[in-house]
């Protein structure tokens, strides 16, 4: 095979790797001056702004809309989140009511766990 | 046989068929890309064990018939997924903690809901930690724990082990966690106090959006996505390529809103006042002083990460109160540490004899 001082195609990689870096370290020089962070923190500031108005423009439209609103949707989540919360507690303490009667069953959740006995391997050795 | 600066000439029509079949790939293959979905991820078998709100306590099914006593509460940064730790069998640092006999518990976050935005720094660290500690300990039925911290998950997990020295953590490691947070220089400029006004932003987004958090790492590196994507390009003839590049990409820009109360607490504390390096920490009134944590400790660092550079993590292994502390610098970046071909050679095996013989 050519070379890689040669090899067309090694070159183009090994451009596009040295224009990467040139470019991230130009960049990073300049955003490290304050005024990059003034200008980036106006259009941030703005854009922040911008969305909150959009936001509440939106609500409105929704209830203009007869459509349920985005706090409501929030509410329906939050309760169907806990009443999830509430099977997984059920499921766990029917589970350890489970192991404590002793009728362990082929469900991974009660299988029986590896008994915590291990020991690392002894230096050069395999482990257990 | 090739002449050092010259060109084979012999080799060119081979080199030029190779080219060729790589561009007719490129071809095909542009076209399933964009046809088709990247591998599946996460998938090495869990059960939630709790969840609630944005946290999520997962627990994994043990792979071998023994296991060490201690289990391992893996805690996940907060602004990305914990499935950067369980990628594809054969690059899953959860399924290789597994297969080498570690009981791994993770605390791994979902994007906070908007009636979060209230979730202060003491939610996640003198609730959240606690709570799935406790659930640990409930269900492997051990007092001691062992904590791996991930970049913010390290911070989160400092703040804990500092708030409560006195156990039940028993070892600690963090991978890549900064403490003086003028380091991060490019950081500390987005967020100058003169300029960045933190309070307006979150009273007015409420959570911060990903896509600001995304941005605000993807500017530490401008020309990089350019660059993989033209590099994508080139390789997409080589599935290997493709996949690996799936799985970071996709995990990459999956990155999770921030809750504002607890932006507003890291900008102001960490980024402002840098009070973690100063020693003038404070969670939920309680003082955070990591002189105060005395377990065992290991910090890996990445030699080339451009997210916490070194000198921003550096000083936590001095300021520890630990005498069994070490740091560790391997090869790589910020995610490459931990995930990928790279950290299955590196870092795995060095926690994996590290943490062995202190997890009995």
């Amino acid at each position: 095979m050519a070379d890689k001082g040669n090899d067309p195609v090694a070159i183009w990689q090994t451009m596009i790797g040295e224009m990467e870096k040139g470019f991230n370290s130009f960049a990073n020089q300049a955003m490290t001056s304050p005024e990059f962070s003034k200008v980036v923190n106006q259009v941030g500031g703005a854009t922040a702004g911008a969305q909150k108005q959009l936001g509440e423009l939106m609500e409105k439209y929704l209830v203009s809309m007869n459509l349920p609103s985005r706090a409501q949707m929030v509410g329906m989540a939050e309760r169907i989140q806990s009443i999830e919360g509430q099977l997984n507690e059920i499921k766990a303490m029917l589970h350890q009511m489970q192991r404590a009667s002793g009728n362990i069953s082929n469900d991974h959740t009660s299988a029986p766990r590896p008994p915590r006995t291990k020991r690392p391997p002894a230096p050069g050795g395999e482990p257990k | 046989m090739n002449a050092p600066t010259g060109l084979d000439l012999a080799s060119i029509p081979e080199r030029i068929q190779t080219e060729v079949r790589r561009a007719i790939q490129r071809s095909i293959k542009g076209v399933e890309y964009f046809g088709s979905s990247g591998p599946a991820l996460g998938l090495t078998p869990k059960d939630v064990l709790h969840a609630r709100g944005t946290m999520n306590l997962y627990h994994y099914r043990p792979m071998v018939d023994e296991i060490y006593r201690v289990p391992i509460l893996i805690v996940m940064a907060t602004t990305n997924r914990g499935y950067i730790l369980d990628l594809v069998p054969g690059q899953s640092f959860i399924e290789f903690l597994l297969k080498r006999g570690y009981d791994v518990y993770m605390l791994d976050w979902t994007a906070p809901k908007p009636e979060e935005k209230s979730l202060r720094m003491e939610d996640y660290v003198l609730d959240f930690i606690p709570d799935c500690i406790r659930r640990v300990q409930q269900d492997s039925g051990e007092t001691d724990v062992t904590v791996i911290g991930y970049c913010f998950g390290g911070v989160l997990s400092l703040l804990y082990g500092s708030i409560f020295p006195d156990g039940p953590m028993k070892n600690l490691i963090c991978f890549t966690t900064p403490i003086d947070f003028r380091e991060m220089k490019l950081f500390s400029n987005f967020s100058d106090r003169r300029y960045f006004d933190v309070d307006r932003l979150v009273d007015s987004v409420g959570n911060v959006p990903p896509e600001m958090i995304l941005s605000s790492f993807e500017m530490l590196r401008p020309a990089s996505r350019a660059a993989s994507q033209v590099q994508l390009w080139e390789n997409i003839w080589n599935d290997e390529y493709v996949k690996a590049y799936r799985m970071m990409d996709r995990w990459g820009t999956d990155t999770l809103p921030l809750a504002g109360e607890y932006f507003r607490a890291i900008t102001k504390d960490l980024m402002w006042d840098n009070k973690l390096f100063n020693d003038t920490m404070s969670v939920g009134g309680r003082p955070a002083d990591i002189s105060k944590i005395k377990v065992p400790i290991l910090h890996a660092v990445a030699e080339h990460d451009h997210i916490v550079p070194y000198d921003a993590a550096k000083h936590l292994i001095t300021k520890v109160g630990s005498s069994d502390k070490e740091e560790v610098m391997l090869k790589g970046g910020h995610v490459s540490l931990v995930a990928g071909a790279n950290a299955i050679k590196r870092l795995w095996p060095k926690l994996d004899s590290w943490l062995g013989g202190r997890s009995i």
